[in-house]
């Protein structure tokens, strides 16, 4: 595509019709042209008009509280990586033998428009049953599943659960999560595997 | 927690921004609180499912919190950014869900219709945006809504309306710009405002 054509998508870029290959391609040359930036920021505010038009009935009240607590925990999760397991640490020290221990991580990922953090909290019990808790993470494609696994450490993968993704899931992981061990998840065939096929889309030490 | 949210109350949307890029979670809430409501509505009618509408709209405010930093003022006002990436997740996910296949063009007419209980200066920006789209030429506004309604790309409408590219491009170009020229024609702002959004 010359750059001729690709200043001809700025209409479409502001409707979002653009797929994903064209949005990219797009995407790079207005780094570069100012005269397409400039009429972009013109045609987007008269594109986002057309979201005034829509009838607008009233949120369920759990949306709000859904995403100011998901953002919160964002913000624990963006601490960088060395720094988090430090204060994990502590925590867990802390907590001893009662409590529950939380691991967080958090996933960059580049997509076509931007990019998805993904947050995982794994809470332990005394006795090693753990519940995961997964946010950020696209919706599995139809046919797909996610699957969690807890790999215990220099061990094979146990399948441990199957969940959807989408806004918040929530798995009572199957089996019990040693000391030492990683809890990981992989898109899978509908149904799950016996043994992960795919590179995870996180895993975190416990 | 009342009090700090009243007190953000009387900030622009600009100086919300900046607040959540230095991670003000009231401020966040303030925006969702100001555009939550319109995000879900245009989610809803993008996906027109509620369960897929609240994904699209918690996707796109944690994309809105997590990239206030690189915000641009000069790029855009903040309620146009906000309910932009609303709807790049809502059609990213129509798209995935194919929940469009075999619609008829009409269908992706509003389902929902104005409801009684929306607030005053909702249905003030909705009457005032649909009177501008009514005044569009039918093939322009056939175009661009179905483009951002009904998350079709350039190249599924040109194939959808048996037209080459070029004129799909072209029809949404001047539609677009047109409906800007409209709407200037009826000025007030479409953001919020903190006097006629208390009921
Ligand atoms: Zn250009």
């Amino acid at each position: 595509m010359d750059a001729r054509d690709l200043h001809d998508l700025t209409p479409a870029y502001a409707l979002d019709a653009l797929d994903a290959e064209e949005a990219a391609a797009y995407e790079a040359h207005l780094g570069q042209c100012e005269a397409c930036r400039e009429e972009l920021t013109r045609l987007n505010e008269a594109a986002t008009a057309l979201a005034w038009a829509t009838a607008a009935p009233e949120p369920p009240a759990r949306l709000r509280s859904s995403i100011l607590d998901a953002a919160a925990e964002e913000r624990w999760n963006v601490v960088p990586l060395l720094r988090r397991s430090w204060a994990f640490r502590a925590t867990a020290a802390a907590a001893a033998a009662a409590a529950a221990v939380a691991v967080g991580v958090g996933v960059w990922a580049a997509g076509a428009h931007s990019t998805r953090v993904v947050s995982a909290v794994i809470s332990v019990g005394p006795s090693g049953q753990a519940t995961l808790r997964v946010s950020g993470l696209a919706v599995a494609p139809s046919g797909k599943t996610y699957e969690a696994w807890i790999i215990p450490a220099g061990g094979q993968a146990r399948p441990a659960g199957l969940f959807a993704g989408g806004r918040t899931a929530v798995v009572h992981l199957r089996g019990t999560v040693p000391q030492g061990a990683v809890v990981a998840a992989t898109l899978e065939r509908a149904g799950g595997a016996k043994a992960p096929t795919h590179a995870p889309v996180f895993s975190a030490p416990v | 927690m009342r009090n700090v949210t009243r007190e953000l109350a009387h900030l622009s949307d600009e100086a919300l921004v900046a607040l959540m890029a230095r991670s003000e979670q009231q401020a966040l809430a303030e925006l969702y609180d100001r555009y939550g409501r319109a995000a879900f509505g245009l989610a809803l009618r993008v996906l027109r499912d509620e369960t897929l509408a609240e994904d699209a709209v918690q996707d796109g405010f944690l994309a809105v919190w997590r990239t206030a930093a690189r915000f641009i003022p000069e790029q855009g006002k903040a309620s146009t950014w906000i309910l932009t990436l609303v709807h790049r997740r809502a059609v990213d996910l129509v798209r995935r869900e194919q929940r469009r296949r075999g619609d008829t063009l009409d269908e992706v007419a509003d389902p929902v219709g104005g409801s009684v209980d929306e607030v005053a200066w909702l249905r003030l920006q909705r009457e005032r945006v649909q009177a501008a789209l009514r005044r569009l030429p039918d093939r322009e506004r056939e175009a661009i809504e179905l483009a951002y309604y009904g998350g079709f790309t350039q190249s599924e409408l040109a194939e959808r309306l048996g037209q080459p590219i070029g004129t799909i491009k072209s029809r949404m170009f001047t539609g677009l710009a047109r409906l800007r020229e409209l709407l200037e024609e009826t000025a007030p702002e479409m953001t919020w405002t903190p006097e006629t959004s208390t009921t």
